[in-house]
């Protein structure tokens, strides 16, 4: 008794893999076709469509909606003007990381926030003495993201605005063929690209909309296993997989502060109050112990391990979310918790926590990878992330 | 009679059978007296009507300790654990609570009554999970006694607070929570839907003579969720064959180490010469020596009954007169041509292999509490139904079910004793119940078994018919089981030691008390 | 130098922690509502702060009524205790041999438990998860003085603690009346009936600082016995907001909008009030914030003053004739209606300054939430008669001498005391929200986590019936704070 989303009577036909998976209670399509490489190529190459609609949506209102959400974010929402995103993680007391998504400032008074766990009854709890409430509009609000090259030419055939004006991190009220949608120039990809959000009752001539205005553009419905290479490209982390919820976590060394995660940029100790700034404000004195980095693995030292195997490397096609050791300085330095290959890099790449003392972009470092039944070291290097950054992503 | 024996281990029921089979694994010669007419004690399978299989007491299984069921290798000697995956608890108007072991099913579920319980649920979720871990190591050990200035006991003591201090404040108080509110007021802390928070109490009532609001309940709440199955806790289960398959696998684990079990041999004293017990003598005759006699009775019975007090220092009797037993449960079983139909939840569907509570609100629960206060079977009583045939279709013929209802509150002390009557209207208020939510059921009763607290005493020789050989109130567990001073298992009479449920930790299918006796008696650490 | 420090509040607590800081030297200025609030408080006066106050224990006025408690028996008669144990016991062979052989050891051992008890009512509580040394050595000495009461009576305290009266009362006595009257001392102002665990505890913490034998908590004119030394400033008005800046905190505005600077707050509001209401509850951990909405206040007693033209005959009349009355008392609670048969303890309380005799009667178990009613005048006027009626009942002249009568509902309560929805001891008295856990561990040692914000009501350690102890408690570790510099005040 899964879920299924909005768009389930026009995903389910396509999905010819039948290869479902669970995400937030719901179904949604691992891949569409056999495989899920032609829907990656498109991310990069022309557009995919992905159905996002299981993320959790809260609508935030009121007059003191601003103040709430800076109460509970790391970064300054008071700051922000209607019609700009943001993404920022937030925190618990102890200053470790609860979740992360975006707040798409709507209004003066409206938010409308996104996050991978339930948040309901944090925001609600945090809302005490303040004028502001809180809905959950998860079910109520269908998502889409149309990413790729080709994904602001075909929005543009239906959209009512102009979304040549449409920046990066923004968000417009807008419609598609007439149906009332917000488009926010966002995404979980790294590439130019759009998430598109309306009503559930609306989904179906939406997606409808899409596909018709992006066929001729070669739009490919794409699933998750598309989504989890471009993301790692993007060096975006993702709850659960890169890092543990502090709610979930059974001891403190599984808990990550948003410095451990890269997130330095998202947290605003100037901003009066928030949960977990007096934990955050001290962590920022001393050195976090950990990074999270981007990882390549050298290619020659792979070839040599697979030869020694009487093998060419093979590298699986799909992206892994399993715990891999890193070694560096004669002993384990760290794990990373997503990888896999890049087929428009040609490289191997991972994202990583390291101890800090190994995690400067250039570091020499060491990834195991199973060769034949064999654990090996393969040479590695730290990098900087995002692997793939196109400058139309912003343009 | 020469002495063939090392020890002799009075009652088996599942807690003398395990702590039979360790002392025999040490190396000792082991004679288990039975009175009835097979093992298991309240946990036992009875074929009551030709072809149905019933647990006739107990009837799941959580709590039985992991480390006992690889020391004795249980699987290898026929014990098979099946998953008991849901509950669903029926409201009264036609709506219903379910709750699944799988997390988005669950949390769906409970999004229909509050999305805020939904979250709340995984946080409680988490939260009772580190409480179980924290707990879990207290099962095992014997309690160190904090009046006594002996090195062990210092160092037990030393150690207990180390524990708890390790488990950094924020665990600490919500243990202390935990083990003196009430579960009505310790829920209340996390929940809204009433139909939650009372099918979570349920649990802190279960073999009380307490109600929901009453403090102390919490504590039994979290007694029960500290069971864990393969790892995971809260787990429950149902055990292929009925609970009797339990018992029986232990019986076969210590006869695999040599005990001898003897059934139909009621011992009817425990010889005690200078205050040091030298063995049993039957009630048929005749008497069996031994140096170690180990009692799996309940405190009242081994030591007013089978001790007697002219063998024990006064202060010890005042404390065993005073532990007290108070049974509040019943249990109606029932032979069905067919399955129950819910109201509300309409066809032999899943949750038929699960539990099916009925608890509505917590005022329900408390008000069925209120009736017994004052001497009364509760006129709505609290019921937890499952249907093992559902899981386990050897239970019943082919077709035909076999249904085990709980049943709170059956007070032992009911206004004018239990007479036959008094026993049929109870079964008939059961029945009444249950047909509000399943109106089939009357007419698919092909027979029924009525188990009253006074029968839970006569057959099976529970005092009161208290199913935890003694209330799980804080003032008699732990260093305090069931006397202070005397909560490691040892008695003021030498060779004589106690293995049952009356002792620390306490009841439920656990079996710790049997082991962490053993130990004790070997002299070795558990 | 010492801080300016503005006590907000009218209570005993918090004149009592005017005067310890004011004697320290800090500028103090007294907040409280301008409602009359002249009734006797109840609660023993720990030595300590009677010798730290310098005041002559002999003004603290008579500890207890004698007898101090008189029940009228089903058959006719009257059962009287009084501070003499023996007297007591023979009152009670009447009803039960039996009791009477086992009151002097009850006494004693009572004695014994809430002597241990008032030890640790005296300081602050201890705290099971101190690392600092000093804490350390209050968690030792409070662990060494239950030590100190011998294995068996060690044992019996332990027992004791998560205990309900009733099961308590029955390992010891037979006599109905008997364990009435002090099962009523287990459930006052309790949300629990004698059933319940934790009442047993209760027993014994209205014991504590009373004679052997008495079974009622003393009652003292501490507030009276203070009078007017010198330091402090007292002021009428109600507290609004108290300020702060970035945390910390700066004074307090009231309601007329006058604002007075002080880095040195100390609230005996309840918490919940003191924390949400009149700061802005964004500068805690929402954790903090769910966990003072769940601290359980719920009140459970109404008042009746009587006011009469002559003595009514006796100090005290206590209507709980067993323990099951208690407890079907109780029951209706549960559902949120008054109790048919409510617990009832009047109490004389002298004459008033117009020659008139007043009574003040203690009515449980009387919801503050109803469920199928409200509390309007009219309810309140039908539950002061019904109250009378039953009285008068046992105290037949009671009518004839009644001159005057007012009903004090829980909401009155609330509104002319602060007491949060009638509840008298701000926070319940119950096993989690007793010593290092009231009303919460987070709060427990008076200090609040905005630096110069304290509290010191009667929802804290050791709570009422301990007439200023937590006043006392929360100047001590104001003034420890001051010294060591954790508090550090700006001047």
């Amino acid at each position: 008794m899964l879920r299924t989303t909005p768009f389930h009577a026009r995903t389910a036909p396509l999905c010819l893999s039948h290869a479902w998976r669970r995400w937030a209670g719901y179904v949604v399509a691992s891949s569409y076709e056999l495989t899920h490489e032609r829907e990656y190529h498109a991310i990069r190459s022309s557009a995919a469509l992905l159905d996002i609609s299981p993320l959790y949506k809260y609508r935030v209102f009121g007059r003191d909606a601003a103040r709430l959400l800076d109460r509970v974010v790391t970064r300054s929402v008071a700051a922000s003007t209607p019609g700009q995103v943001l993404y920022t993680g937030w925190c618990d007391a102890a200053g470790k990381m609860l979740d992360d998504g975006t707040i798409a400032r709507l209004d003066a008074d409206l938010f409308r926030m996104t996050s991978a766990e339930p948040g309901l009854r944090w925001l609600q709890d945090n809302a005490a003495g303040l004028d502001a409430a809180v809905t959950d509009i998860s079910d109520a609000t269908a998502a889409l993201a149309l990413q790729g090259p080709s994904s602001r030419a075909i929005l543009q055939e239906i959209a009512g605005a102009d979304l040549a004006k449409l920046r990066f991190f923004r968000i417009v009220a807008t419609t598609l063929k007439g149906i009332p949608v917000t488009i926010s120039r966002t995404g979980y990809t790294g590439d130019l690209g759009y998430e598109i959000w309306t009503d559930a009752g609306d989904a179906l001539p939406v997606w409808d909309a899409l596909i018709e205005a992006g066929t001729p553009y070669g739009i490919v419905p794409a699933g998750m296993l598309a989504l989890d290479v471009a993301r790692i490209e993007a060096g975006l982390m993702l709850l659960d997989v890169d890092y543990v919820p502090a709610r979930k976590a059974l001891t403190g060394r599984q808990t990550s502060s948003p410095y451990e995660l890269d997130l330095a940029w998202t947290v605003n100790l100037k901003k009066e109050g928030f949960v977990g700034k007096a934990a955050l404000a001290e962590e920022a004195q001393r050195k976090p112990e950990w990074q999270f980095v981007g990882i390549e693995v050298e290619w020659d030292a792979l070839e040599r391990l697979y030869a020694k195997a009487g093998l060419a490397p093979q590298l699986p096609a799909t992206a892994w979310r399993t715990s891999v050791p890193i070694y560096a300085g004669g002993g384990q330095a760290g794990y990373a918790t997503s990888g896999g290959w890049s087929p428009l890099l040609k490289k191997y790449i991972a994202l990583a926590h390291l101890d800090a003392r190994w995690a400067r972009p250039g570091t020499a470092v060491e990834m195991e990878v199973t060769v034949e039944h064999r654990r090996e070291r393969a040479a590695a290097r730290v990098v900087k992330k995002p692997f793939f950054d196109p400058e139309r992503k912003r343009a | 009679m020469k002495t063939r024996y090392d020890a002799i281990v009075i009652g088996a029921g599942h807690n003398g059978l395990v702590c039979a089979a360790y002392l025999a694994r040490a190396g000792k010669r082991v004679l288990v007296l039975e009175r009835s007419d097979r093992v298991g004690g309240a946990a036992r399978s009875e074929e009551v009507f030709p072809g149905f299989r019933f647990s006739v007491f107990s009837y799941v299984v959580s709590l039985l300790r992991p480390e006992i069921i690889r020391d004795l290798e249980l699987p290898r000697h026929g014990l098979h654990i099946l998953p008991l995956e849901s509950t669903l608890t029926p409201l009264a108007n036609g709506d219903y609570l379910a709750q699944w072991s799988d997390h988005d099913q669950n949390r769906r579920e409970l999004a229909h009554h509050s999305l805020r319980d939904a979250e709340a649920y995984e946080e409680f979720g988490m939260l009772m999970y580190r409480m179980a871990r924290a707990v879990k190591p207290f099962l095992g050990r014997v309690p160190p006694d904090p009046a006594s200035l002996a090195p062990r006991d210092l160092l037990g003591l030393a150690r207990l607070a180390a524990n708890l201090r390790g488990l950094g404040a924020d665990q600490v108080h919500a243990l202390h929570k935990l083990l003196t509110m009430s579960s009505a007021d310790y829920l209340d802390e996390w929940f809204e839907c009433e139909a939650l928070k009372a099918t979570k109490s349920a649990s802190g009532i279960i073999g009380t003579f307490l109600g929901p609001r009453s403090p102390g309940t919490a504590y039994v709440l979290l007694h029960h969720y500290m069971g864990e199955i393969d790892g995971v806790f809260r787990a429950w289960g149902f055990a292929k064959g009925g609970n009797g398959s339990v018992s029986d696998a232990i019986a076969a684990a210590a006869r695999g180490f040599g005990v001898e079990i003897r059934t139909e041999s009621t011992v009817a004293r425990v010889l005690v010469r200078n205050g040091r017990a030298t063995g049993v003598a039957l009630e048929s005759g005749g008497e069996i020596e031994a140096a170690l006699v180990v009692s799996g009775a309940d405190p009242r019975r081994t030591f007013m009954q089978l001790v007697g007090a002219e063998h024990l220092p006064q202060e010890f009797v005042a404390g065993i007169e005073r532990f007290r037993f108070r049974g509040s449960s019943g249990k109606v079983n029932l032979a069905l041509a067919e399955l129950p139909d819910f109201s509300c939840f309409p066809g032999a569907g899943p949750h038929l292999r699960g539990a099916i509570s009925i608890s509505p609100s917590v005022d329900y629960l408390e008000r069925a509490y209120d009736d017994a206060k004052y001497g009364e079977v509760s006129r709505q009583p609290y019921m937890d139904i499952v249907i093992p045939s559902m899981i386990d279709p050897s239970m019943a013929p082919p077709g035909k079910h076999v249904m085990s209802i709980f049943v709170q509150y059956v007070p032992h002390n009911v206004n004018g004793g239990w007479t036959e009557a008094k026993r049929e209207a109870f079964g008939d208020t059961v029945i009444d119940t249950l047909a509000q939510h399943a109106p089939n059921i009357r007419s698919a009763i092909l027979h029924r078994q009525i188990i009253t607290p006074a029968d839970i005493e006569s057959m099976v020789g529970l005092t009161e018919g208290n199913i935890f050989q003694g209330e799980l109130a804080l003032q008699q567990m732990f260093f305090l089981r069931p006397v202070p001073g005397w909560a490691k298992y040892a008695t003021p009479v030498s060779g004589l030691y106690q293995c049952g449920s009356g002792t620390h930790p306490g009841g439920g299918v656990m079996g710790a008390s049997g082991r962490n006796a053993a130990f004790a008696i070997l002299g070795e650490r558990p | 130098m010492k801080p300016a420090a503005v006590v907000i509040g009218a209570g005993v607590n918090e004149l009592v922690a005017a005067h310890y800081l004011a004697r320290a030297g800090c500028a103090v200025t007294l907040v409280r509502s301008e409602v009359a609030l002249e009734r006797a408080d109840t609660g023993w006066v720990t030595p300590r702060l009677a010798h730290d106050l310098g005041i002559d224990p002999r003004l603290l006025g008579a500890p207890c009524a004698d007898p101090w408690a008189i029940a009228p028996l089903p058959g006719g008669g009257r059962l009287e205790l009084t501070s003499d144990v023996g007297a007591s016991a023979e009152a009670i062979r009447r009803l039960s041999a039996r009791d009477a052989e086992r009151w002097p050891e009850f006494c004693a051992r009572m004695h014994a438990h809430a002597r241990v008890l008032g030890c640790l009512y005296a300081e602050p509580p201890p705290d099971p998860m101190a690392t600092a040394l000093r804490d350390l050595a209050r968690l030792a000495r409070g662990a060494l003085r239950v030590r100190g009461l011998g294995r068996s009576g060690m044992e019996a305290f332990l027992r004791l603690l998560p205990m309900s009266a009733a099961d308590f009362l029955d390992d010891w006595f037979e006599s109905d009346a008997l364990k009435g009257v002090l099962g009523a001392a287990g459930v006052m102002h309790a949300f629990q009936g004698p059933r319940s665990g934790g009442t047993a505890f209760g027993l014994l913490h209205h014991h504590v600082g009373s004679a052997p034998g008495v079974f009622r908590p003393p009652l003292t004119n501490l507030r009276a016995a203070l009078g007017a030394v010198g330091g402090v400033t007292m002021r009428g008005g109600t507290v609004a907001r108290i300020e702060t800046k970035e945390s910390r905190i700066t004074g307090v505005a009231l309601a007329g909008g006058e604002t007075i600077p002080a880095p040195l707050v100390v609230s005996g509001l309840p918490p919940a009030r003191t924390l949400l209401e009149m700061t802005d509850p964004g500068l805690l951990d929402p954790q903090l914030v769910r966990a003072l909405r769940n601290v359980r206040s719920r009140g459970v007693v109404a008042e009746l003053e009587l006011v009469l033209d002559r003595h009514p005959g006796s100090s005290t009349l206590v209507i709980a004739p067993a323990l099951d009355y208690l407890e079907r008392a109780y029951d209706d609670a549960k559902y949120g209606r008054v109790s048919t048969h409510p617990y009832m303890e009047a109490r004389y309380e002298g004459t008033d300054a117009q020659g008139k005799h007043r009574v003040r009667v203690h009515v449980q178990y009387v919801p503050y939430a109803l469920r199928d009613a409200v509390w309007d005048t009219a309810l309140a006027q039908n539950f002061g008669r019904a109250v009378l009626a039953k009285l008068s009942e046992h105290a037949p002249g009671l009518s004839a001498a009644l001159v005057g009568q007012h009903v004090l509902t829980p909401h009155d309560l609330e509104h002319l005391y602060g007491f949060p929805q009638g509840q008298a001891y701000h926070a319940e008295l119950a096993l989690d929200q007793v010593l290092w856990m009231r009303p919460l561990p987070e709060l427990a040692q008076y200090r609040t986590p905005l630096p110069g914000l304290y509290l010191c009501g009667p929802a804290m350690h050791p709570g009422a019936g301990v007439a200023g102890a937590a006043g006392a408690n929360a100047a001590a570790v104001i003034l420890g704070d001051l010294r060591r510099g954790v508090l550090k005040v700006k001047e």
